[in-house]
């Protein structure tokens, strides 16, 4: 039996320019957009309906990307723009305001992403201008700024943070006590490479470089944790190849790279589904494509979806070979 | 940005798009000069490597040159072979053209020229690849010649048409981007001419007539065919022109920005609005050609930039080539330039120390290097994003198996005045389809309750044996004596005993008894029989059967006085000394008569004296007879050989006390597990499904089954389901909250199915009493996520601990958030926190009965007070309710809308006779085989206990005994309302274990308080050990009578499935009215009725049992 994929929602968004990112809330009943049109938008989607919420204005260039935070801090959304501008967009009594606005960087910021809600409020954002900046929520409306210089020569596209679950427990944390995690995130850049950051004493630290993509990587994605001590990095580059990078070893040392598949085009989000099995490609060529790792470690294209039809058709031989 | 500098007076050229890694190749200047006055040549190639934040270029290949280079190009011929890297080709004096071998280069191979030609007059200043044809070449030289070179035959060129008078230079030659045919050429004069190679001529001259054009550079769009810019070295005109063809009188826009003569022009490949420009006033422009405005530029100035190139493969970089001697490769994006500007002036500076070329002993003047701009700090990025920054299309999962798309729906190509779609599709993926096909079956299985079918079906369509019996035990679970029919399983079958004890017996060889059950035989038979008979007549006629036995042949009595044994004996007795003459018997090992003598001699003789006989006595059997008759069970469980655990567990099953049953059914298990050999694990399966346990169940299983791919986690979950409705449907309450174990797989299939967008269903799985915060978490993301479907449930609470971002504006918790999901929560009434449970345990498990209102409907308002109270659906919250909770009642989930009138003593009182029995759960069930034992565990045969009266009525029993009447009628689902259904096993031999799994909630209560059935209909025929009370003497009534529990068990097991029509139910309200009224005739007759107008299929479980128990009842006229 084949996967399905249907549209169950088409959200008109009225941006009046191109769309860069579109984000669902952790429950999965709101919608985030931004767009060249240097607005955000906020949808209500629950149960098929589309109720704009806001229309956030404060950007002064396209915006690229828009994070959700965890709820736990309340309705809380990010979001980066060419303006070189990260703002902190909350929600207060039903209005949408700006509670934080970060203008550190020097160019371009292309993404940013939140940290696991266990660490606290932490942003992550990533700049054309090579570095990462580590946005921090100390209290009473204060933030602390750590930034890593020259994470990426020419530019930062992506960052993604690592699930904060240890590899290997679900079992709850003894109350009170706050665990000792390990902070890790990816990052990709124009440098044509993944690194893996992590904070050691308070400080960010560059511990893998992760070379394979001949071009920019557009996207990284760390899988979530879905309790195995397997650490799964995908990422997606100008060169057209993703690449499903696994780590086995807690330590965090021995990342290995494998080809999902080389696209025609250049490549610019790969997402995993919240189960980690399913990774969603979505390249230049105007395709989604679906994969998912058989019992034998190959990764299969299970479903390609043209956007806006919703349809599914069968990936053939041909296809899947071309790498 | 500055990214990259080396030092070099070179012509540059970048490796094409398609090569990685970026390498830069330079090639020594003609007509500039250095110091030394060197005129040797030298080709180079750099790598570009980002990766290194340092600012040097990593030489990879050197060669020393014979012709200095007025122009590089890089080309991808040859680019077939794996190991090429394309061609370099450079232009050089004297009509030189030279094609390296760039492989050659790289690897310092021999013979790197691979090609040589000097067809040329003059200096070759102009090259350009075809982009569609790698192995086109076009170059330009003196007096407007221009040659198409094939490199595949590099000897002899081609013209693309008759020279262009007047005869002048080419500064540059460059292939439309769009038709491979077409070229054009740019002249000093300001003219530049198109070419098209079919035709061999020229098609088309463009020149805006100023005279003041001076063309320096010009470069096709990049992707509009028929436009192209020129731009200007001379200072009066220092402009960029953009001409379109189709236009051709006049440029179609002018760019004015230089203030002096420009120098070169770099159109970007990847985005057709960003072209770059370099001018003699030592500024470095990128402009928009379209809206005609300066959207960069780059703030260092240094010398002229003769050669301004955009990276072909990275579109945010660029070098530039300076008359000061320097290449320097620049991000238009912006940044930082702190730390990484190198002193350029020092370098120079450098470069000329001590060098002293004439030999005149006099240093050079310091070279007027022009100042460079006040450095700042922050470098802003391109004013116009570039195309290739914007990302035109994306994708994202969301919970729920939700994926996010959106992007450009026109294939990609069709670039210019693109619409964009502002439309963003949410699509439900769902990839485990076979999973969510066994899942639903699951989820219709339970919803119908009709579980065995569903066992049954598993049973059939098992692969493995092991399968097949684990789903056999799970279905045995859920049936009516569950425990014979587990004996079955393990290869005991009392009937096939029977059997085998009769043929053996009238064979006349009553000397071994083949199998350990043979002890009970005698017990089990009557029941045996009973249960076989399908009407009175037959269990009567057997129970004569046992009175025939009673009467025994007596002879004479004689009484030995003498000093023998028999004697001692005898005389022992006459003085009522059991003690002694058990001793003697035992001496004598007349085990018989010692036995016998110890019976009447009382318990601890009894005991004292078994205990001796199975000291003396070892044979094979004497250790299970020990163990049996002294009730050792454990030490079987911990002693037997794992091999023979089946015969263990069947001695569990025949033997154990409910309260027992499970700890022994685990402790076998453990033992098996602990054995970490995998069959006996799955035996040890089997164990924990006999006892109930279904935390171990899933701990064992995990350790020898993988649990991570979806269908294997269906096969636990499937399992577990199963077995967890058989525990409710016994205990009828939801079972204990899950342990770690369970709770991690069943939090792992509640999010497997959320992911395919199954909320509903993931949150049914959830088990509503857990505390695990994992659970917690992903009920409170269920509910949420289902949006408004969910309708009025309240949401859970909230598993995490907010954090207010941002300044605190207000001081009320309650004020902040507002969002959707936590609006809906705060329309929501009042909590309960003292029982968070009750709403969501109730609400849910509505839907799954549809038919309760129907059954209500029917039943008539009893004329007796038995039971007053009405039946009220749960919602109002009354004040009785809470006088219920501050009893601490140990059901916390119990809401249901009592009537406080019901407690009255007086509605107890009347309906005295037939009162729920206080002692009626402890029945003789778990002893079947011991009727002769002295049963104290028996409270009827104790005394003639009255019918007890009000005064058994302890307070705590009070809530529980009037709440089956103000529920609905039991239904298998989690409800908390199947609780009712558990009395019922109780005083049966129903082969539950009844103490089992979930005992922690049920152990506590007293029998007394346990509640009775919710039925008028049921109150009444439960009341058999009100009956017993006067009758316990005479056992064949009694024996009738506990087979009549049983029988009702199925009318119990028929009314808590709503599997009996309203005919019936009518019926058998009516019949209960009879009795309660002790009107036994009527009650005959209504049954009379009943049966003749009633499938027989569908009342012969009980309605034969009914007419026994009144028939009795009328006959003993109690």
């Amino acid at each position: 039996l084949p996967p399905q994929v249907s549209v169950i929602n088409t959200v008109d968004t009225s941006h009046e320019d191109m769309i860069h990112d579109a984000q669902m809330d952790y429950y999965g009943t709101r919608l985030a957009t931004c767009s060249s049109d240097r607005s955000v938008k906020i949808f209500d989607v629950r149960n098929g309906g589309q109720i704009l919420i806001a229309d956030l204005r404060g950007h002064e260039g396209p915006v690229w990307q828009v994070a959700w935070a965890h709820p736990m801090y309340g309705n809380i959304l990010a979001s980066c723009s060419y303006d070189r501008k990260v703002i902190v967009w909350k929600e207060e009594n039903g209005t949408w305001e700006k509670t934080y606005e970060y203008t550190g960087h020097d160019s371009s910021v292309n993404s940013v992403c939140w940290a696991p809600h266990d660490y606290g409020l932490i942003l992550a954002c990533g700049s054309s201008d090579g570095a990462i900046s580590l946005l921090s929520y100390t209290g009473d409306g204060q933030w602390e700024v750590k930034k890593i210089s020259n994470a990426h020569t020419i530019g930062c596209n992506a960052v993604s943070w690592a699930p904060a679950v240890v590899p290997g427990s679900l079992i709850e944390q003894p109350s009170g006590q706050k665990p000792n995690y390990i902070k890790r995130f990816a990052s990709g850049g124009c440098d044509n490479l993944v690194k893996i950051w992590k904070e050691e004493d308070g400080q960010w630290k560059e511990e893998q470089k992760l070379e394979a993509h001949s071009d920019w990587v557009r996207d990284v994605a760390w899988a979530p944790s879905i309790g195995l001590p397997t650490s799964t990095i995908a990422s997606c580059s100008q060169d057209g190849r993703v690449f499903i990078w696994t780590c086995d070893d807690a330590s965090g040392n021995s990342w290995s790279p494998k080809l999902l598949h080389k696209f025609n085009d250049v490549v610019w989000h790969v997402s995993w589904s919240i189960t980690a099995n399913i990774l969603a490609v979505s390249g230049g060529d105007n395709k989604v494509t679906l994969w998912k790792e058989s019992v034998d470690g190959l990764w299969a294209c299970i479903s390609d979806v043209n956007k806006g039809q919703g349809g599914v058709s069968a990936i053939t031989e041909g296809q899947q070979n071309e790498q | 940005m500055k990214l990259k500098e080396i030092e070099r007076t070179a012509a540059q050229a970048w490796s094409p798009a398609n090569n990685h890694p970026i390498y830069l190749a330079t090639g020594t200047s003609a007509q500039q000069l250095d110091a030394s006055f060197s005129t040797n040549a030298t080709l180079e190639i750099f790598e570009v490597d980002f990766r290194d934040p340092s600012l040097d270029l990593k030489q990879k290949g050197t060669l020393p040159a014979s012709n200095r280079f007025h122009k590089l190009i890089w080309g991808n011929f040859g680019n077939g072979s794996p190991e090429s890297s394309g061609v370099i080709i450079g232009g050089g004096d004297n009509g030189v053209l030279t094609m390296y071998s760039v492989h050659r280069i790289l690897a310092s191979k021999s013979e790197p020229v691979i090609g040589q030609t000097e067809k040329h007059s003059g200096p070759v200043r102009a090259l350009d690849f075809n982009p569609f044809q790698s192995n086109l070449l076009a170059s330009g030289a003196n007096d407007s010649e221009i040659f198409i070179w094939d490199l595949n035959n590099f000897s002899v060129p081609m013209t693309p048409g008759a020279k262009s008078q007047p005869h002048e230079d080419i500064s540059v030659v460059s292939w439309n981007r769009q038709v491979q045919h077409i070229l054009s050429s740019a002249h000093p004069s300001g003219k530049a001419v198109v070419w098209d190679l079919r035709k061999n001529e020229p098609i088309i001259k463009v020149s805006d007539h100023s005279n003041r054009m001076h063309c320096s550079g010009m470069a096709w769009h990049p992707e509009v065919a028929t436009q192209l810019v020129l731009s200007s070295e001379d200072d009066r005109l220092p402009v960029i022109q953009i001409w379109d063809l189709r236009f051709a009188t006049s440029p179609l826009s002018q760019l004015e920005g230089h203030t002096r003569g420009v120098l070169s022009v770099s159109w970007c490949q990847a985005d057709p609005e960003l072209l770059l420009s370099s001018a003699k006033d030592n500024r470095i422009l990128c402009w928009n050609p379209n809206m005609g405005e300066v959207v960069y530029e780059l703030p260092i100035r240094s010398q002229w930039c003769f050669d301004v190139q955009w990276c072909p493969r990275n579109p945010s970089v660029f070098s530039a080539a300076t008359f000061d001697g320097w290449i320097n490769i620049y991000s238009v994006m912006g940044g930082n330039l702190e730390a990484q500007q190198k002193t350029q002036a020092d370098k120079i500076s450098s470069s000329f120390n001590n060098l002293d070329p004439f030999g005149t002993g006099q240093i050079l003047p310091p070279l007027q290097v022009p100042e460079q701009v006040a450095q700042t700090t922050l470098i802003p990025p391109l004013k116009k994003p570039p195309k290739w920054i914007r990302r035109p299309v994306g994708v994202s999962f969301a919970f729920g198996g939700k994926l996010i798309t959106f992007g450009l729906t026109k294939a990609p190509g069709q670039q210019m005045q693109q619409t964009y779609p502002h439309q963003v599709f949410i699509s439900q993926v769902t990839t485990e389809t076979e999973f969510l096909l066994r899942s639903r079956e699951l989820q219709m299985a339970l919803q119908s309750g009709n579980l065995l079918d569903y066992c049954q079906g598993k049973i059939q369509t098992a692969k493995l044996p092991f399968d097949e019996n684990l789903w056999n035990f799970l279905k045995v679970n859920l049936e009516q004596e569950s425990r014979s029919k587990l004996l079955k399983l393990l290869g005991y079958s009392k009937e096939d005993l029977q059997k085998k004890i009769t043929s053996c017996l009238s064979n006349g060889i009553p000397d071994k008894q083949p199998l350990p059950e043979a002890n009970e035989t005698n017990a089990a038979q009557p029941d045996q029989l009973l249960i076989n008979s399908s009407d009175a007549v037959a269990a009567v006629s057997s129970s004569a059967f046992f009175d025939n036995l009673i009467p025994q042949n007596i002879s004479t009595l004689e009484i030995p006085v003498t000093e023998d044994t028999d004697g001692l004996i005898s005389q022992a007795l006459l003085l009522g000394n059991f003690e002694s003459a058990v001793e003697l018997c035992m001496q004598a090992e007349r085990f018989a008569d010692a036995i016998i003598l110890a019976i009447a001699g009382g318990e601890n003789l009894l005991r004292e004296t078994q205990k001796h006989y199975f000291a003396k006595q070892k044979t094979k059997l004497s250790v299970l007879l020990s163990s049996i008759v002294q009730q050792k069970w454990q030490d079987i469980v911990c002693t037997c050989n794992l091999q023979s655990w089946k015969e263990a567990l069947a001695i569990l099953l025949t033997y154990s006390k409910h309260e027992d049953y499970t700890q022994l059914c685990d402790m076998l298990g453990a033992r098996l597990e602990s054995e970490g050999d995998a069959g006996l694990s799955n035996d040890a399966c089997l164990c924990y499904i006999s006892s109930g346990n279904v935390e171990r169940l899933v701990e064992c299983w995990v350790k020898n089954h993988e649990t991570s791919s979806p269908l294997a986690l269906q096969d636990l979950i499937e399992k577990v389901m199963v077995l967890n409705r058989s525990i409710e449907m016994l205990q009828g309450t939801a079972g204990p909250a899950p342990g770690p174990v369970l709770a991690e797989r069943i939090t792992q299939y509640a999010s497997l199915l959320a992911s395919q967008g199954c909320l509903a269903a993931a949150m049914d799985y959830l088990p509503r009493s857990s505390k695990e915060l994992l659970i917690e978490q992903l009920r409170d993301r269920l509910f949420h996520a289902q949006g408004a479907n969910v309708g009025d449930q309240q949401p859970p609470p909230f598993p995490y601990t907010r954090v207010n971002v941002g300044v605190i504006k207000h001081t009320s918790p309650a004020a902040k958030g507002g969002s959707a999901p936590e609006g809906a929560a705060s329309k929501t009434g009042p909590r309960h926190p003292e029982k968070p449970n009750y709403q969501s345990s109730f609400a849910p498990s509505a839907p799954s009965q549809p038919s309760v209102p129907s059954l209500f409907t029917p039943q008539p308002v009893p004329a007796m007070s038995m039971t007053p109270h009405h039946v009220t659906p749960p919602q109002a919250s009354t004040g009785p309710q809470t006088g219920v909770y501050s009893r601490g009642s140990p059901y916390p989930q119990y809401n249901l809308g009592l009537v406080p009138a019901a407690i009255s003593g007086q509605a107890v009182s009347q309906s005295q006779p037939f009162g729920p029995s206080g002692v009626r759960p402890v029945g003789p069930a778990p002893f079947p085989s011991q009727p002769s034992l002295p049963g104290q565990s028996m409270p009827m045969t104790s005394s003639g206990v009255p019918p007890p009266g009000p005064t058994v009525f302890t307070p705590a029993s009070v809530p529980s005994s009037q709440l089956p009447a103000a529920c609905p009628l039991p239904v298998a689902s989690q409800s908390p309302l199947g609780f009712s259904s558990a009395p019922f096993n109780c005083p049966m031999n129903m082969g539950y274990p009844q103490g089992g799994p979930g005992a922690p909630s049920t152990k506590p209560l007293p029998a007394a308080s346990i509640p009775p059935p919710p039925t008028a209909a049921q109150e009444s025929w439960t009341d058999p050990s009100a009956i017993r009370g006067g009758l316990q003497k005479k056992k064949k009534t009694r024996r009738k009578l506990e087979d009549a529990l049983q029988r009702l068990e199925c009318l119990y097991e028929k009314l808590r499935e709503q599997a009996l029509s309203p005919a019936i139910l009518m019926g058998l309200h009516e019949i209960a009215r009879c009795v309660e009224a002790r009107n036994y005739q009527q009650g005959l007759l209504v049954h009379t009725q009943v049966v003749s107008s009633s499938s027989f299929s569908e009342v012969s479980g009980f309605m034969p049992i009914l007419k026994v128990l009144m028939t009795i009842a009328g006959k003993l006229n109690v």
